[in-house]
């Protein structure tokens, strides 16, 4: 019995896929054995009969129906190409200017804080009658601050004060 | 100032330059020529008429986008058949996932029935029409697993080299060797299965 190495190598000299000196160690060995002659009989009639007998298969659609639904497609996915490098431009567009106005931002509110900003602690009492701030002396690091027009309390402790 | 394409009577080269340069009738005329063709290798890869007919629109798609890439290496007939077998391959991958692989594949590392089979003489040519046998291959092409099947077109329909086959396939060389050899010789039998019962 052959084994399957040489049953491959029988197909590969079919199928022209040796190198010269394999293909003639096949040659010779199905010239001396009758079971690889067989095996390569049998390999050599399927092939010619698949490769000249493939079915004829027709597109059961007429030309114009087929034709107009592919420029469909090609016109809808052109559509919808067209649209998405509209949106990747435009977004594009935004990611340009985003970084340098979120720069200007940022540099406003940093100018505004600053302006606003408490001079001195005098500021933080100067508020209206209807606010008090308390500043106990014994326990420096607590404050506490209280709106009636609110009607709120607010106590700031530092913790990470000792 | 450039003269008209006659489309019908245009060789396929002069239409191909005239679709890449937009010319959508010059691109009908191919797909025209050329449908049946494309159609038959996705029904003869998918087994399926209503896929094949889907996968091969997609292909013309495909074809119209990518028309610039094409160089005329080989010819557009020869290039179209590619867009379309690499469409079936990519559908018939995502089917497999489906499907249980394990008892083919161990088959395959085993010997599988195939290499039990006695050699036999597969010759149904005798006392059969063309159109006949024609139909008989086919049948038995079907009853083939999908991954002989597909290696058998690729390379007796296609002639495509084991290599070629190997990397469109995404397997050794050995796989393909292997699978080919299976896939004809189930031909083979099942060919001169049908002569015999034709004798009786």
């Amino acid at each position: 019995m052959i084994n399957h190495e040489t049953e491959l190598k029988l197909q590969a000299y079919l199928d022209g896929e040796l190198s010269p000196g394999e293909a003639k160690a096949v040659e010779d060995l199905t010239n001396r054995d009758a079971d690889a002659w067989a095996l390569f009989e049998e390999l050599k009639l399927t092939k010619s009969l698949l490769a000249e007998n493939e079915l004829e298969v027709r597109l059961p659609e007429s030309r114009g129906f087929y034709w107009s639904k592919i420029q469909r497609q090609i016109e809808r996915e052109e559509k919808e190409q067209a649209s998405e490098q509209t949106e990747a431009a435009a977004s594009s567009w935004w990611l340009r200017f985003l970084a340098p106005a979120a720069a200007l931002v940022a540099l406003a509110v940093l100018v505004v804080v600053a302006l606003r900003a408490p001079k001195g602690a005098e500021t933080l009492v100067a508020l209206d009658d209807s606010h008090e701030i308390e500043t106990p002396l014994e326990e420096t690091s607590s404050f506490s601050f209280q709106s009636e027009a609110a009607g709120m309390t607010v106590v700031w402790v530092d913790s990470h004060r000792e | 100032m450039s003269r008209k394409l006659d489309y019908p009577s245009a060789a396929d080269d002069a239409l191909v330059k005239a679709a890449q340069k937009a010319d959508m009738q010059a691109f009908e005329e191919l797909v025209a020529r050329h449908r049946d063709k494309i159609y038959a290798r996705a029904v003869s890869m998918m087994r399926n008429e209503e896929e094949a007919a889907d996968l091969s629109q997609e292909a013309w798609v495909k074809a119209w986008q990518r028309l610039k890439q094409f160089q005329g290496e080989a010819s557009f007939v020869t290039w179209m058949t590619r867009i379309i077998i690499n469409l079936c391959l990519d559908q018939l991958r995502k089917q497999k996932r489906l499907r249980a692989e394990s008892i083919e594949q161990l088959d395959e590392e085993l010997g599988g029935v195939e290499r039990q089979m006695p050699v036999v003489t597969p010759n149904p040519t005798e006392r059969m029409e063309r159109g006949e046998l024609r139909q008989r291959i086919d049948e038995a092409l079907g009853k083939l697993s999908c991954e002989h099947r597909t290696v058998l077109i690729l390379h007796e329909f296609e002639e495509l080299e084991y290599k070629e086959i190997a990397k469109r396939m995404q397997c050794s060389i050995g796989t393909v060797m292997s699978r080919l050899f299976y896939a004809r010789r189930k031909i083979a039998a099942l060919l001169a299965g049908w002569k015999r019962e034709e004798f009786r």
